[in-house]
């Protein structure tokens, strides 16, 4: 389809704006700007909320930090006074030792309540052998005391000495104990006083509050054995760790505390190991960091919760706000599109015909006007084809309007067919289609589109059920040639249809020169033969037909001839069409029967012999309702006799429309009229149906005849329409014999009568009279009277 | 009268031995007014939480040794505590410096002496261990 008008799109941006303005204008554009602000809060959200959990973190970081020192300060002063308790009731046993046998003293150290509580602690008193001098509590000792490290190491050691942790075989609990020397420095080896604990004593400062179920208090040996060890309620001991990867050499009570994985179970701790000053050993305190930092993460987890939630809370309503402004756009949009779609619509109807959807004629006018400006800038040629179906009418109107809509609709469709995507099918209206080839540089690629176009409509069409076959015809005219402009070019292409009409039906025709002389002759014929009948200038002229045997003068036919005041003699076939079109046939054809019969009855009386008259039908006079009418009138006005009225039709007529043409033909029968068949041979008449007609005449046509001596198959024709004609008891006459060959051929082959230049041309009446009487004489001369 | 008496404290006591293993009553200087204390505060005495009498006067808690069945037997009873329960509180509050447990004594003559002649003292005892110096302080 033809676009007609540009499309101008409403939603771009012009383009002459620069397009730093669109962008920005873009931006402030409802659906972008609901995400732009929703980008927007979604950032400040998160940053907010992400800053706010990053100093969550660092203040729950530093909290952890302040508390593990604040655990470690407290933790090693309460080792260190503990040790130092410890050390004391050594010493303080060891003292009274050189006054009062060992087996008394922790009696009277007891009651003096001097010893440490007995519910903890034991104290035992052990001689250089490991016999138990004394104890507390006896049974808490091993049974070889000898081999107990703190016993061993306390005889070469002056100070206080810290034994690897046992298990008490009892209680099974971890115990501790510390020893010290009995006897001078440097003297003999006397024994040592002994106090034991359980471990547990050590880490029951543990406290849930401050360390949790997962922090860690313990004390290490420069050794690197775990005295004791507590997390949560788990207290253990005896464990070796690397001391000094645990514990850092020169720790200042400030340093920074810092998270490291506590390698006896791989948690993560801030962890203070710090060496005790005055013993061997460090004390461990360590606070989890899953634990400390527990609070933190909940905090974390609720910011980051919120922050989600708002964030879900601006998307939806960014989304909303979105879909409100999108649909209103939308709806806009639409709204805008459904006005340009109506637009469209109108635009589309000004210019197509509703019927085919083709352009009309309004819309082919401008792209003719088109196609020419281009075929002219680029030197190029166009073709116009100006198309007529040549029985629209008949079938609309025994069809019936709906039919004949159909036949132009599927018509349209298949001239679009038969075109190339370029060229452009129109409907003028009515029956008429102009079709235009761009591009055409020569007349064989015009022809070929012609060609094509009548294949296609020569398919038969299928309408109200029924399948017809439809004949166009086609005139064609070139651009420049035929004319250069519209208006030129379509009356070329006009002038060349009604010749390929003329001409034969379902053909197509190039314009000439020649066919607008023939044109303007026409419009000149049309007007003047609707005055030729009152100004009387019709004449009729007069052909003999004779006995082909005998020679004798057997009947006349009247040949009507128009005698034009400035054109002079016109013959039949240049007017005869036209009155047959315009209808003027009938009052002529009227004349001429009145006329023939008034002249044979003249001649009659003049003495001629009883010649038949014979009179040419044309279709259109045939089957004018008025037609008996007018034989009837014309025999009773002259007083002809009926027998001797011969009309003559064509094949054509007869097949027309049969049923009518018997009912006509039987009426004239009864009326004595006689019937013959005019250029038989050249219709085509079914056989078997000719001898349903009342005939008494068949007349050869003289296309036969003139070219039977050198056409063997066209003699061997003939003489079987003779033998058709006698079959059917006709009477067979040859018409446009123009030789003594050709007449002695036809009597050989037993034809009835024959006409033609041979005998005499078509005369006016005057001189056919003498003619007449000529050859009547002559004959009387040659032939004898019977 | 008073033999009478021990007659049947004795009595009793033989009941109460075959009734129960070691019954444990607890005891003040017969000096000291008390008569009554709640086991809350008998608690309090002992786990070194509370240092005087209802009445205003210092208390003075004694205990016997870990190898005294009576020790047990009063600290279940009137406590509902375990031994080692026991130990661990005295183990924080010695660590933490915050306290000392009851001084000890190593039988139940000695603690009935001890209880007697300090008119603060409140101590446990079996009562075959019972004498005129001593008052039974009931525990509601």
């Amino acid at each position: 389809m033809i676009e007609v008008t540009e499309q101008t799109n409403q939603n771009e941006p012009p383009v002459d704006s620069t397009a730093g303005r669109s962008r920005l204008h873009r931006l402030i554009e409802p659906p972008i700007l609901s995400i732009v602000m929703a980008v927007l809060f979604l950032t400040v959200i998160w940053v907010f909320t992400l800053n706010l959990i990053a100093r969550e973190r660092a203040s729950a970081d530093r909290t952890a930090a302040v508390m593990a020192m604040d655990v470690a300060d407290t933790y090693e002063a309460q080792v260190v006074r503990a040790l130092r308790e410890i050390d004391h009731a050594l010493k303080m046993v060891r003292d009274h030792l050189g006054h009062l046998p060992a087996q008394e003293i922790l009696e009277d150290l007891r009651s003096a309540e001097l010893l440490p509580p007995e519910i903890i602690f034991t104290v035992s008193i052990i001689d250089a052998r490991g016999e138990i001098l004394d104890s507390t509590n006896r049974s808490s000792l091993a049974e070889d005391v000898t081999a107990m490290d703190f016993f061993k190491r306390a005889q070469e050691q002056e100070e206080m000495v810290i034994g690897q942790p046992q298990r008490d075989r009892q209680s099974d609990e971890w115990r501790l104990t510390f020893s010290r020397r009995l006897g001078e420095a440097g003297q003999r080896f006397a024994g040592i006083v002994a106090l034991s604990v359980h471990t547990g004593y050590f880490v029951s400062g543990y406290e849930s509050e401050a360390l949790g179920e997962h922090g860690v208090l313990g004390l290490v040996g420069t050794d690197g054995v775990f005295r004791v060890r507590r997390t949560g309620n788990d207290i253990s001991a005896g464990t070796t760790i690397d001391y000094n990867a645990l514990v850092p050499e020169d720790a200042t009570a400030d340093a920074s505390v810092e998270v490291t994985v506590n390698r006896w179970d791989d948690t993560r701790r801030y962890t203070i190991a710090r060496k005790l000053y005055e013993f061997p050993l460090a004390i461990v305190v360590g606070l989890s960091e899953a634990e400390q930092l527990a609070p933190a993460d909940r905090i974390e987890r609720s910011y980051i919760w919120r922050a989600a939630m708002a964030s879900i809370l601006v998307v939806v309503i960014a989304a909303l706000l979105g879909r409100l402004s999108w649909q209103l756009r939308k709806s806009r949009t639409r709204v805008m599109e459904e006005r340009a779609e109506h637009a469209r619509n109108v635009e589309y109807l000004a210019y197509h015909d509703n019927l085919t959807g083709l352009p009309n004629r309004a819309l082919f006018s401008r792209l003719i006007y088109q196609q020419m400006q281009l075929a002219r800038r680029y030197e190029k040629r166009l073709a116009l084809m100006f198309l007529d179906l040549d029985r629209f009418k008949a079938i609309n109107d025994s069809l019936g309007h709906d039919a004949g809509d159909e036949l132009l609709q599927k018509m349209g469709k298949r001239l679009k067919e038969s075109l190339r995507e370029s060229d452009i099918v129109a409907r003028m209206g009515g029956d008429e289609f102009v079709m235009l080839l761009s591009e055409i540089t020569e007349e064989t690629q015009v022809t070929t589109v012609a060609g094509k176009i009548l294949a296609a409509v020569a398919r038969p069409f299928t309408l109200a059920e029924q399948e017809f076959r439809i004949t166009i015809s086609i005139g064609i005219a070139m651009f420049p040639a035929d004319g250069e402009d519209e208006q030129t070019l379509m009356k070329s292409a006009d002038t060349a249809m009604y010749h390929a009409k003329e001409g034969g039906k379902n053909s197509f025709r190039f314009y000439s020169e020649k066919l607008n002389t023939d044109s303007l002759e026409r419009l000149t014929l049309e007007s003047s033969l609707r005055k030729a009948l009152e100004n009387k200038e019709f004449r009729l002229f007069y052909q003999s037909k004779q006995d082909i045997t005998t020679g004798r003068l057997t009947g006349i036919e009247a040949l009507l001839r128009w005698q034009h005041p400035d054109l002079g003699l016109i013959p039949p076939m240049q007017f005869i069409p036209l009155a047959e079109e315009n209808g003027l046939i009938v009052p002529i054809g009227r004349w001429v029967f009145k006329t023939a019969c008034r002249q044979n009855l003249a001649w009659q009386n003049q003495g001629f012999p009883k010649l038949s008259m014979a009179v040419n039908i044309s279709k259109r006079q045939f089957f004018d309702e008025d037609f008996l009418k007018d034989v009837g009138d014309a025999l009773q006005e002259s007083g002809m006799a009926p027998e001797l009225l011969e009309l003559e039709i064509t094949e054509a007529i007869l097949m027309h429309d049969m049923d009518w043409t018997i009912r006509i033909l039987k009426d004239l029968k009864q009326m004595g009229v006689r019937i013959a068949i005019d250029d038989f041979g050249t219709g085509y008449s079914s056989l078997s149906k000719l001898k349903e007609f009342p005939l008494n005449t068949l007349k050869i046509d003289g296309s036969f005849i003139q070219n039977m001596i050198p056409d063997a198959e066209l003699k061997s024709l003939t003489m079987a329409l003779i033998d058709l004609g006698k079959s059917l008891g006709c009477t067979v006459v040859a018409e446009g014999v123009e030789s003594k060959e050709q007449a002695d051929l036809l009597r050989t082959h037993s034809c009835d009568q024959f006409q033609g230049f041979y005998i005499n041309k078509p005369m006016p009446p005057e001189e056919f009279t003498s003619a007449v009487r000529e050859q009547l004489k002559g004959y009387a001369d040659t032939v004898s009277p019977d | 009268m008073r033999i009478t008496m021990i007659a049947w404290i004795s009595l009793l006591s033989l009941m109460a031995g075959t009734v129960r293993a070691a019954e444990v009553v607890v005891v003040v200087s017969s000096r000291n007014p008390i008569e009554t204390l709640s086991r809350a505060q008998l608690t309090d005495i002992y786990l070194g939480r509370l240092n005087r009498f209802p009445n205003g006067k210092p208390v003075n808690p004694v205990d016997l040794s870990e190898r005294s069945p009576m020790r047990g037997e009063f600290y279940s009873r009137y406590l509902g505590r375990s031994p080692s329960q026991i130990k661990v509180h005295w183990s924080r509050l010695i660590f933490t410096g915050r306290g000392q447990p009851p001084p000890t004594v190593a039988s139940g003559d000695a603690m009935a002496e001890s209880v007697a002649e300090n008119p603060n003292a409140i101590g446990y005892l079996s009562p075959e261990f019972l004498d005129e110096r001593l008052r039974v302080v009931a525990i509601d």
